[in-house]
């Protein structure tokens, strides 16, 4: 079994892994001839299945297993992962590889980090200053030959400048326990399987959907908490109830181009509405159905007031649009009352015409 | 008559702080120790493993610097500032030093700093702070304080052989790529080339039953999860030795074992003097010297270093520490002058047992025999974070945290959930009317009708600030 790989896109491969690691500390990282796939479960929440080429992020990789295509399973914790990467994710940064390996019998994908430090040539550069002095001192005494006499022999020596300046590499090893996974344990994790989609709808640039998403849940909390501090007063006793509370919002959209976001507690009612947002065309050719019997045609035709809607946690949709670091387009899939399944696209910058990286997450929801 | 007064420009407002910050990353009791040409600031952290001492010449960092001596000594004068001063301090001088990311606020920062020690017979001991603000402002404060003699640490120069010496900046900039939880620094040079920087710890993450539960259907991966997030990232970093200014070590293969919360401290706090931080040490469990200078400011620290080669596992050294039960704790060795203050407190019997008057040589028994790792420093605590200045700002995007009191910061499209209570009074003039109705007048000229909370003098008369606009006409 070998792995072994320069990267690139280092930016990405981080932002990914915060993204991940908000939702959950370890990842099932599955790498084959083709594709890179990270997968997170976590016990409560949402799960993430985000599959990248290996082009993606890799560059002049070395993949070597005993399995089909080179299948190697590896489950990381993300955290140092992320650690790791942000060191590779650097200005002086100089180049950074991942290999698979072992220490003392224990598994690691150890990541080798060339960087540069910014150097303060101050102090390196008064000692050759007064090195130079010196060696200036020592010419005059030798007097006699006189100052213009260019046919002595002697030249006064000086540092070479660029040394001067030069920024020294270092070597930075991250090394990143890891297990290597059997085939037969993985297997049983399948991608889960959802019903076509009621409602598609690209969502509004997700640090606005966040930052109303995450005033709401604290909208329902201070509600909560409002309403019973008259009975339990106390810091404690609200703190206590905001830690275990977890509210839940209402998200609904339609194939008309709106969004809307809503939350309903005992004392209030708000929702926020986003409009002429794109519903985009579907690909007849990879429907299982003709595009007629499609449940988003039913939905179209019944006009702006045919919602789907799905119920979230208010948490766990917060760690969920963490995902907004990557900066992709995100189409999110409504089943009316059933499931909610969010598509990032993640835009491959080196490479315009390779396609997109897709991370899809599959938003747990609650019926009412 | 103030035993001690000084003055602190703007500048020397926010060397202070930093100096205080770093002091109280050590201890949250801060020594300190007056003459006629230094004002000494000292911490011994708790577990005496750690020292720091902060040395400001007096003519050159103080605009006005005037010492007077105690009645009883008129030469030395020290003091402890108690844990809860140190921290009025730090907030008193963070809160309205020039902060570029509060460009508005300009007219608040700190012009000057007039600071006067008291320690009359009769008297409260007093540390008084005034603080003069560019829009005129005048706050003042007293802090109490203990008169008490100061623990400084002890260090031989003379068998500490080992020495280097690196810029402060690459080395904050090293530290940057260790990971949070990380508690120890191995510095050690395998040959002539370069030196390794190797963090470790031997912390093992405790299995929480709610965190580490299986997720994928196989039992053995429950195991896996908990060891596998028991041990963290491994990070070594390989320096050329031409990187040092200088590098005298003559032991080849010498493992030094430093703290890392302590470390990263000091390099926190050097690394915009941008000036080379000097490190001189002799061997494993001895005590490692590292300084630095400021403009007009020396900066000296110990650091004790664990014991014990660390080769090439850790397990050695687990079973190691399984048979040697409660270890003690390597401490630096203590040098205590003695007091001559008029006030010994009780605090005194605080300061490290075993503290030897002025004897010349070092107390055995202070030293514990040569230890293996499990003799080390206490754990750092999880305020390691804290330490970290965030590479790119992208907290944005951190999950919903609905304990509002820890997010002061985020203040995205939100509004000041912690304002007070009796946000209702719409505005400070309404405020002040409400005081003039219930006392009966507010006249500017009669500061002894003011309600005074406590028994604060006012500092300033209301006319004197009137014309800044705060309280109308």
């Amino acid at each position: 079994m070998r792995f072994k790989t320069d990267l690139k896109n280092v930016k990405t491969f981080s932002k990914l892994t915060a993204a991940l690691s908000s939702l959950e500390k370890v990842a099932w990282m599955r790498l084959d001839d083709d594709t890179v796939r990270f997968t997170v479960i976590p016990d409560q929440g949402s799960q993430v299945w985000a599959s990248l080429s290996m082009d993606h992020i890799f560059d002049s990789y070395q993949l070597q297993s005993a399995e089909p295509h080179n299948t190697i399973n590896l489950e990381l914790p993300l955290g140092p992962l992320h650690r790791a990467l942000k060191s590779a994710d650097d200005k002086n940064c100089t180049s950074a590889s991942l290999r698979l390996t072992k220490k003392n019998n224990v598994p690691l994908l150890s990541m080798t980090i060339t960087t540069t430090t910014t150097s303060s040539s101050g102090p390196a550069y008064s000692r050759f200053a007064g090195r130079g002095g010196g060696s200036g001192l020592a010419r005059d005494n030798l007097g006699g030959a006189g100052p213009f006499d260019d046919d002595d022999g002697e030249f006064p020596v000086e540092p070479l400048e660029t040394d001067l300046n030069r920024e020294r590499e270092k070597i930075i090893t991250q090394d990143i326990p890891v297990r290597v996974l059997h085939p037969e344990h993985v297997e049983t994790i399948m991608q889960p399987k959802v019903r076509e989609p009621d409602v598609h709808i690209q969502l509004p640039p997700l640090l606005s959907l966040k930052a109303i998403s995450d005033r709401f849940t604290k909208l329902a909390v201070a509600a909560r908490t409002g309403s019973s501090s008259s009975a339990a007063a106390g810091a404690n006793a609200s703190s206590a109830a905001a830690s275990s509370y977890s509210p839940k919002l209402e998200i609904s959209a339609n194939m008309h181009g709106s969004l809307r976001l809503a939350l309903t507690a005992d004392s209030l009612d708000v929702a926020s509405q986003w409009d002429g947002l794109e519903n985009p065309e579907l690909d007849p050719g990879q429907l299982n159905c003709p595009l007629e019997d499609h449940p988003s045609t039913r939905f179209r035709e019944g006009g702006p007031g045919r919602w789907a809607t799905v119920r979230v946690d208010g948490r766990d949709w917060s760690r969920v649009l963490s995902v907004g670091r990557l900066e992709g387009r995100v189409i999110a899939c409504f089943a009316d009352e059933h499931a909610l399944i969010l598509y990032v696209y993640v835009p491959q910058y080196d490479d315009v015409s390779a396609e997109d990286s897709v991370v899809t997450y599959y938003v747990s929801s609650y019926s009412m | 008559m103030p035993l001690l007064k000084f003055t602190l420009s703007e500048e020397g407002v926010s060397a202070l702080r930093e100096a205080l910050a770093c002091l109280n990353k050590f201890s949250e009791e801060v020594s300190l120790e007056a003459t006629k040409d230094k004002l000494v600031f000292t911490a011994l952290n708790s577990s005496k493993s750690a020292y720091a001492c902060f040395s400001f010449t007096t003519n050159r960092f103080f605009s006005r610097y005037q010492f007077e001596g105690a009645a009883q000594n008129r030469s030395k004068f020290f003091f402890v500032a108690p844990p809860n001063v140190t921290q009025a301090l730090l907030s008193l001088f963070r809160a309205r030093s020039g902060d570029p990311f509060h460009e508005h606020e300009k007219d608040t920062t700190i012009e000057r700093c007039d600071v006067a020690v008291e320690d009359e017979a009769g008297k409260n001991s007093r540390f008084i702070v005034k603080i003069i603000c560019r829009n005129g402002m005048t706050t003042k404060y007293r802090l109490p304080f203990e008169v008490s003699p100061p623990t400084h640490a002890k260090f031989n120069k003379v068998e500490a052989t080992n020495k280097w010496t690196m810029a402060s900046r690459t080395l904050r900039q090293l530290m940057d790529h260790f990971g949070p939880g990380i508690e120890f620094l191995d510095i050690h040079s395998e040959d002539d080339q370069t030196v390794n920087f190797t963090c470790f710890t031997e912390k093992v993450a405790q299995g929480d039953g709610e965190l580490f539960c299986p997720r994928f259907p196989a039992a053995s991966l429950r195991i896996f999860l908990q060891e596998v997030l028991k041990k963290p990232l491994h990070t070594s970093i390989a320096i050329e030795r031409d990187e040092f200014e200088a590098f005298e070590v003559a032991e080849e293969n010498l493992h030094i074992v430093i703290s890392v919360k302590d470390f990263r401290a000091i390099t926190q706090h050097a690394a915009p003097l941008s000036s080379g931080i000097t490190a001189v040490y002799s061997t494993a469990s001895r005590p490692m010297q590292l300084s630095y200078e400021g403009d007009g400011l020396k900066c000296e620290f110990l650091l004790m270093t664990v014991g014990g080669e660390r080769g090439d596992s850790g397990q050695k050294a687990k079973k190691a520490r399984a048979n040697a039960k409660g270890p003690r704790p390597n401490q630096l060795e203590a040098a205590t002058s003695r007091a001559t203050s008029r006030a010994l407190t009780p605090a005194q019997d605080a300061t490290p047992a075993g503290r030897s008057s002025t004897r010349p040589d070092p107390v055995p028994s202070l030293r514990p025999p040569v230890t293996r790792l499990s003799q080390r420093p206490p754990p750092p605590t999880f305020e390691d974070d804290s330490l970290f200045v965030p590479q790119d700002n992208d907290n944005q995007w951190d999950p919903v945290n609905l304990n509002e009191d820890e997010e002061e910061e985020n203040a995205r499209l939100e509004w000041n959930a912690s304002a007070p209570q009796t946000s209702t009074t719409p505005n400070m003039r309404s405020v002040i009317a409400q005081q003039t109705a219930s006392h009966g007048g507010f006249a500017g000229d009669g500061p002894d009708q003011t309600p005074a909370p406590s028994d604060f003098e006012p500092t300033q008369r209301i006319s004197q600030v009137r014309k800044y606009g705060l309280f109308g006409d």
